[in-house]
This record gives C-alpha cells, structure tokens and sequence, in this order.
C-alpha cells in the first residue's frame, strides 16, 4: 500500500507542476506543453486508481464464466477507470491539437508566442 | 402537451441524438439545414416544458449501472426550453447572416451536447458532454474571427480545459473513496478535496465569481451571434450540475452562496465602469450567474429569464451603430431595436411584471435577511447599468432594421406578466420596482455626474495569469472554508 501512497503523491506533484506551469510560462506553446503534463497526472491519477484491486488487465479468459472467476479475479484491476480515461485521453488529444492548430496561426502576429503581446493594452 | 403522456426512453435517446445526425446531414445535403433545424430547437423546448409541467423525475440508466445515467426533470426543463429558445433565435440571425454548412453543423452538435449536459447526472457523462460543448464553442468562436479572435478562441479552450482536468482530478476522488461516479456518491462524501476539485471545474464552467474572469472578454469579442450562445445558454451548461449538487446536500449549497453573491457584486461593480457596451453586458452575465448558482428553487427560471434577456441583448448588438458608451446618448435607435433593449434591460434589472421579476421575487423569498438586501443593493446597482444602455434617443425611420431573432427571444420575457399581475402582492411588488428604479437611477446620474471612466479605474482582470490564479484561490478558498466548518461541527460536538 506503501508504494501506490507514493506513487499518488508523485502524481499529485505532476499535477500541481502542470498547473504551475500554465501560470508561469510566459511562452504560449510551453503553457500548452504545460497542460498537457496536468491532462497526463490525470491519466495517470486513473490508471493508479484501476491498479488498486490489481495489475492483471481485466480481460476474461477465452471460455471462462464471468460468474466463477475464482481466484483469477483477485488480482485484476478496476475497469472502470480504464474505461473512463479513454475517453478523456481522446478528448485531451484532440483538444491539444485544436490548441496547436490556433498557436500556429497565432504565431504570425508574434513569432516568439510571448503571451504579453496578445494581451490587451486597454483597460477593463 | 398533456403531462400524462409518457416517453419511453427510446424516444428520449432518440431525441438526444437527433442533433449529432442532424449536424451531419445539414453538412452533407445544405437544404436541410432550416428544417431540421427548426425541427431540433422546437423538440428541446417541448420537451422541456413537457418535464417543466409534467413535475416528476424520469431517470435513465444507460450501459449497466457504471454507465451513462441521465434525468429529466422540472429543474432540466427550464435549462432545454432555455437552450431551444435560445438557438432557434440565434439560428434566425445566422440565416440572415449567411452561415455556411460548418457553422450549422457546429450549432446542432452544440445543442446535442447541451441537452446531453443538462440530463447527465453523473460526473464523467457530464465530463464528456462539457468538454463537446467547449470544443464546438471553440470552433463557433474562431471560425468568424478576427485576427485578435485566434487568441480569445485558444483563452477559452486553454482556461477551460485546465479547469476540466482538475474536474477530473475531483472525480477520480469521488471515486476513490465511494465507488460511484454518481452525483449522489459526491453529495454523500464528507466536503473535502473532491468536491473542492469538481466545484473550482463547475464554477469556471458557469463563469462565476474569479474563475468567471475568462467571460467578459470572451463574450464581448465573440461576433454577435456566438455572444449571444455563449451568455444565453453555453454558461448554463456548467450552472446546473451546481445546482444538481445543490438539491442534493445543502452543505453545498451554503458552500456556493457566498461565492455567488461574490460574483454577483463583482460583475455589477465592473459593469458600472466599463466604457464598452458588449463588455457592459458580459460583465452583467458574470453577475447573473452568481445569481443563478444561488438557490435550485430559483436557479432554473433566473437562468431562463436571464439568458433569454441576455441572448435577445447580445443579437441586437450587431445593428447597435456603435460599441463605444461614449457618447452613446448621441446615436439614436430605430425602435425595433430599442424594444428588445428595453425589454431585456428591465428584465435583468427584475422589474414587475416582466420574468426577471418573478425570477428575483423567488429568489428573495429563500434567502436570510442579510443576503436578501445584498441582493436589493444590487438590483439597485443592475438598474444604474441597463440606465447606460436605456438612455439612447428614439429614431423613428420607415424600414427599421428589423432582428426577429431577438424579438423572438424578448416576447417570451412577458409571458411572465399574467402571473405577476395576478399574485397577491403584486402592488407592493410594483411600487418596490418603482422605488428600484428611482433609486438606480440616481446611481446612475450620480456615477454619470462623477465621470467614471477616469475617476473609478479598477484593476484589469482579464490577463490569462489572472484567469488561472482566480480558478486557484477559489479552489484554495473552497478547501479553508470546508475545512473551518468541518473544525466548527467538531467543536460543536464537542461541547
């Protein structure tokens, strides 16, 4: 138990890099890198929650009843988790391409992406 | 439509995925874009005031029971009629404005996935349908852009979809310690970290309070169409849950509320000063939200009132001669557009007998003494705003510009007026609005008298460091404020 309390502290620790990041950074394309490290602790976060019961994939046997695993289903992991989280990698993935696709065009007006040359110069 | 009709879920599934196949054909084969279309807005609006008038809950379990589960109940009825009313008026500017086929099918998949976020009522559904409605939102705003448009559009996405992650970070808590994605599952938890996670992705969702400052830029850049999407309807996507969450645990609630009133303070407070009128109005729709999340008695018909007000507001902006308040006294409006004005002005501002009204008088009726007048003062405070808007001169001309769109959605805001007549304290009601309008009016006078852009700078908020630090200090501020009543409870037990 010892190592997944150490290893969801590392996770955490990604996270909270990944959001420090996206408030830091002053290049935009690093802030976007930067989300994608907060979007990967989540991953992450999921598959160490699916691994609690288990490492095995939770994939049955050819032949075998669902019913009367027995001792084989001790030792598999969470689907649910799993199942969950494709989702979210796919839709992390196609929104950080969306992302990409707006910084290149963005990178006309300023070819260094510093995010203070899009910012407004009026007031509120 | 008789309330004893019943609805299989076949139908019900059928209708949610009406939108994406209609998307889809209206790319493939353009002539059925206004059909369809009308067809999709019109059934959402039933629907919801078939769930509005039958009263009961329809619960649907998709896939097993770690599935898709969904409800249809009263509280989503006044979001769908909302999110019907609102497209098909947006949908009848667009067609004068001549979309094109991507711009249609972005309008239907953001209606299926606002119906699909208004029925989940469980956390990775109402993930999934969020981050649909973000990205087509994102497409709407950037596809008209201006060569600024590109970097409010990838704000959005980038603001959004941090708040997103940490969302998801909640609901992995969730279920870490109870086994269920359920809403239920996260009311029932003790307040702590994953409810902290899961309200900081909800509250930037509906723009409230600081992880709503992405708003009022966003809002007011947005062609005028898109505006009108993204203030009438796409900020309600994230306000229900809150309020889902609300009926469920009243700790939550009283959790919400300040951070409502907040809101509600802080937009008003910017709204007073701005000296642009589309960013008058989004900063209004900040403080309107505030005011949604506050109570699920009243959040449903105060965000139907609002957003319809906000949407009819935000589609005349495109024939306003002008953005700039400076010298706004000096442009006169045809009356076509200064009646959905008015009538959308008076509404936020809750003044009888209009929806907004009834709205407010609901609200006010469930709160304690010390939030309701904070809620008067700021009516006060709405008046002196819409005052800005109000005081163009009338033009009478033979062909005004007409904007059926937003007539369509301003005469809705009356349907309210029988009930409000008909209750039994409508005349303390009427001379309270009376006394309101007197009394931001003078505000109004006051604040003109002292010339505010130059007198009341207030800091700009609207830098991207800022939008990320607000969507921190409200996450950090949630945790203190569980934590010190959850310390609270512990003494009070142990004494």
């Amino acid at each position: 138990m010892a190592v997944i309390r150490l290893l969801e502290l590392l996770i955490l620790m990604a996270a909270l890099a990944g959001f420090a990041g996206l408030l830091l950074r002053r290049n935009l394309f690093l802030k976007v890198l930067a989300m994608d490290v907060l979007g990967s602790a989540v991953v992450a976060l999921f598959v160490l929650l699916a691994a609690r019961s288990g490492l095995r994939s939770p994939i049955l046997p050819r032949g075998a009843d669902p019913a009367d695993l027995g001792r084989a289903a001790l030792d598999l992991a969470d689907p649910i988790p799993q199942a969950v989280i494709l989702t979210a990698i796919v839709i992390g993935l196609s929104i950080q391409a969306l992302l990409l696709v707006v910084i290149t065009r963005l990178a006309r007006i300023d070819p260094c992406l510093d995010v203070e040359s899009f910012e407004p110069r009026q007031r509120p | 439509m008789s309330a004893s009709l019943s609805l299989s879920s076949t139908t019900l599934v059928g209708w949610l995925l009406a939108p994406y196949l209609a998307g889809f054909a209206v790319a493939l084969l353009p002539v059925l874009t206004a059909p369809l279309l009308l067809l999709n807005c019109l059934s959402t609006a039933v629907l919801g005031i078939w769930a509005l008038l039958g009263g009961r809950s329809l619960p649907l379990q998709l896939v097993g029971d770690y599935g898709v589960s969904l409800s249809l109940d009263p509280l989503a009825g006044w979001f769908l009629l909302l999110a019907g009313l609102v497209c098909l008026g947006v949908g009848l500017e667009a067609w004068r404005q001549g979309w094109d086929r991507i711009g249609w099918l972005l309008l239907l998949v953001l209606l299926g996935a606002l119906n699909i976020s208004f029925l989940s009522t469980d956390l990775i559904s109402l993930y999934v349908s969020l981050e649909v409605v973000a990205i087509s939102a994102f497409l709407l705003l950037l596809k008209e852009a201006s060569p600024d448009g590109g970097w409010i559009a990838l704000r959005y996405l980038l603001v959004s979809n941090t708040a997103m992650a940490l969302y998801l970070i909640g609901a992995a808590l969730v279920y870490a310690q109870s086994g269920s994605f359920r809403f239920e599952a996260l009311a029932e938890l003790p307040p702590g970290a994953p409810l902290a996670f899961v309200l900081v992705g909800l509250l930037t969702k509906s723009g409230v309070f600081l992880n709503g400052l992405w708003l009022p830029r966003t809002h007011a850049e947005a062609p005028a169409e898109v505006s009108a999407l993204l203030s009438g309807v796409v900020v309600s996507a994230g306000a229900l849950p809150l309020l889902r969450l609300e009926q469920l645990n009243e700790a939550i609630q009283a959790l919400i509320a300040p951070v409502g009133l907040a809101s509600a303070a802080l937009g008003v407070l910017y709204a007073l000063v701005v000296s642009d009128a589309k960013r008058l109005l989004a900063w209004s729709t900040l403080a309107q939200m505030g005011l949604v999340v506050l109570s699920p008695a009243s959040g449903g018909l105060m965000a139907l009132s609002h957003g319809l007000a906000k949407a009819g507001l935000f589609l005349s902006a495109r024939h306003w001669p002008g953005r700039s308040l400076q010298g706004w006294r000096d442009r006169p409006l045809a009356w076509s557009l200064q009646l959905p004005l008015w009538l959308g002005a008076l509404s936020i501002a809750g003044l009888p007998p209009l929806l907004g009204f009834i709205a407010k008088k609901q609200l006010l009726s469930g709160l304690a003494p010390g939030p309701a007048w904070l809620l008067v003062a700021l009516s006060i405070g709405s008046v002196a705003i819409y005052a800005r808007l109000c005081g163009a001169p009338l033009r009478w001309s033979p062909l005004p510009p007409l904007c059926w769109g937003a007539l369509l959605l301003a005469l809705p805001l009356l349907l309210g007026a029988p009930v409000a007549i008909a209750a039994a304290d409508w005349w303390s009601g009427l001379l309270q609005g009376l006394a309101t309008l007197l009394l931001g009016g003078l505000l109004h006078l006051g604040l003109e008298r002292l010339g505010r852009a130059d007198r009341l700078a207030l800091p700009q908020l609207d830098r991207l460091p800022d939008l990320l630090g607000g969507l921190g200090m409200v996450g950090a501020g949630l945790v203190v404020a569980m934590a010190t009543s959850a310390a609270d409870a512990i003494n009070a037990g142990g004494h």
